[in-house]
């Protein structure tokens, strides 16, 4: 395993833990089934992408997007964010505050469909299907990005963000707010009834998890340096809900665990897969690829059949104090 | 029976005033023109064959659902516009007719998320960590294990409330609806399929509520039940109020004897 590789595994690996801590807050603990999170990491990364780079007049020209304000890090980590918690405050006002839960989650999908779309085609947009090449990675004016030592600093920076994203998430999910939340997940008429606003609730978790979404994307697209529509389908929403699934929805060490199992190890491992000569000629081009939707599909189906609470369920919350459980 | 005295002059003017409430689904008039006043201090029964609309008069009264008309006046405050959030907040708290528990919280979690003035309940609150909330949390668990001892619960507070009996759950939301403070209880058949033993239990409870000046409004299909607990009993048939006084002097009345009492 060469250092490339090391790297690309943990930068990967950070921003999958990152975008299950924010699916997780709402989706695992507040019930929100956002199929439209992918769309809160793409705008994070594409505001990321123009706030870091020169306008697009540079290099000849090649390419059109809107912006570029060659703006120092980490200001372009931080406008991802706020563009993911911004993008959160019309999507939320649309779609949580009159529509039945199912209904939700239709429209969030619809969402993810129509804003692919609308960036393919909006070509002088943020660069339309081709997307946006030679994002200049984060401090790339004061440190030469091709050496390994810059590699492992932004290893360094990615885990400083996973700490940052996982403390938020913590404080969260464990304090009174966090019952709140759960209590909404649970039955939200009833926590209407005991002075909850479900509305506020989720318009809240929704932004939260919008801005921790767009952290992410700022991150990724510093490191691949490019970003298109075609990184940001609909189906990566599913990877990420098949990790919170596996792992353990409501729990942060689940949405870890979760980002660990299907995102990174199971990617990763299928993707030796279709390294390996032998296995990659088997059957028609484009194959073991499909199959590693069915399996994600599978995972997701098995999981909820068999072990619907995933590996690492969410814990019982027992006070100090309290009488210790009768054993029934 | 100190409190109740106390609150006597209170008893003066009624708790909750709802008036000409209409709540319509598309054709069927659920409730049609209803007007009814709560005492304070008292336990308040509505009764009614299936269908009268006593269900969502409650919930219209709570605010859980939009009134289509009509004005409801509680403690003094028009409170006709007022979400049922907010409703909850100043005191005016309803139970469900069907198990209404948070599943996967615990029982004392299920009492401890109805808490107002916990200053780790809003998201900033959260971010500002354990230190900023805990004396609160103390306070609060404290308060909710109170309420447990008192409702012979205090053995199951870590067990999550979806495993409790459906009677055990009953118990869960009227100490859920108390650790609001609330002034007005709203109960929507708290005995419905609840084991006898608890029903007498819950029939002491509120006893014990009323006689701490806790006003209540009950939607209760037993009719020993009410009454042995109720104060006064309101009579509804086919969304419109057909009486009220006491249930004895209810049986006297020809017409809500043919429209229920009887059939």
């Amino acid at each position: 395993m060469n250092t490339y590789y090391a790297v690309n595994l943990l930068v990967y690996a950070g921003v999958d833990i990152i975008a299950c801590l924010a699916l997780n807050l709402q989706f695992g603990v507040s019930g929100i089934v956002n199929f439209s999170f992918i769309v809160f990491q793409a705008v994070g990364a594409y505001a990321a992408a123009v706030l870091s780079m020169p306008p697009d007049t540079a290099n000849g020209g090649f390419q059109h997007y809107i912006g570029g304000y060659e703006l120092p890090f980490p200001i372009p980590w931080l406008g991802g964010a706020i563009a993911g918690g911004l993008l959160a405050i019309p999507v939320g006002f649309v779609v949580l505050r009159k529509l039945r839960s199912d209904y939700q989650a239709i429209a969030l999908l619809v969402l993810s469909v129509i804003a692919n779309a609308v960036i393919t085609n909006a070509d002088k947009f943020l660069g339309g299907a081709a997307g946006i090449a030679l994002v200049p990675p984060p401090l790339s004016d004061r440190i030469d990005p091709n050496t390994e030592s810059y590699q492992y600093l932004y290893v360094g920076i990615t885990a400083v963000c996973v700490v940052i994203a996982l403390v938020v998430a913590n404080r969260i999910v464990n304090s009174p707010y966090g019952r709140s939340l759960r209590a909404m997940r649970e039955r939200e008429l009833a926590a209407t009834a005991i002075g909850k606003n479900p509305v506020q609730l989720k318009m809240t978790i929704f932004i939260v998890g919008g801005l921790i979404a767009g952290l992410s994307g700022g991150i990724l697209v510093g490191f691949i340096q490019v970003w298109a529509p075609s990184v940001w389908l609909y189906p990566e929403t599913i990877i990420l809900f098949a990790a919170i699934i596996v792992g353990g929805r409501g729990n942060n060490i689940g949405a870890i665990l979760g980002a660990l199992l299907v995102p990174v190890g199971f990617e990763e491992i299928t993707r030796f897969l279709n390294n390996s000569p032998s296995i990659a000629n088997l059957g028609p081009p484009g194959l073991i690829p499909a199959l590693q939707w069915v399996a994600i599909g599978l995972l997701i189906i098995g999981f909820l059949w068999f072990r619907p609470e995933g590996v690492r369920p969410e814990s019982r919350r027992v006070f100090e104090g309290a009488p210790v459980r009768e054993d029934r | 029976m100190l409190a109740a005295t106390e609150l006597a002059p209170a008893a003066e003017r009624p708790m909750l005033v709802a008036s000409d409430i209409h709540r319509h689904f598309e054709g069927l008039h659920a409730v049609d023109g209803t007007s009814i006043d709560v005492p304070a201090g008292k336990i308040t029964g509505l009764i009614g064959p299936n269908g009268a609309g006593k269900s969502t008069l409650l919930a219209v009264l709570a605010g859980t659902l939009p009134a289509t008309s009509g004005t409801i006046v509680f403690d003094g405050e028009d409170v006709t516009s007022s979400p049922a959030y907010k409703r909850a907040r100043h005191g005016l708290v309803r139970t469900f007719q069907l198990p209404s528990e948070f599943a996967r919280l615990t029982v004392l979690e299920n009492l401890l998320v109805a808490a107002p003035k916990n200053r780790g309940d809003t998201l900033l609150g959260a971010l500002r960590g354990r230190s900023y909330w805990i004396e609160d949390e103390r306070r609060l668990v404290q308060q909710a294990r109170a309420l447990l001892k008192r409702f012979g619960m205090s053995a199951k507070e870590s067990e999550y409330a979806g495993t409790m009996s459906g009677g055990q759950k009953r118990l869960i939301e009227i100490m859920r609806a108390l650790m609001l403070g609330p002034r007005l209880l709203l109960l929507d058949e708290p005995m419905s399929g609840v084991h006898p033993k608890i029903v007498l239990e819950i029939q002491h409870y509120l006893e014990d509520l009323r006689a701490e000046g806790l006003t209540i409004l009950m939607v209760e299909h037993e009719l020993h039940m009410v009454e042995r607990l109720c104060d006064t009993v309101v009579v509804m048939a086919q969304g419109k109020v057909i009486g009220s006084g006491t249930m004895s002097s209810l049986r006297r009345q020809r017409e809500i004897v043919d429209a229920y009492l009887v059939g």
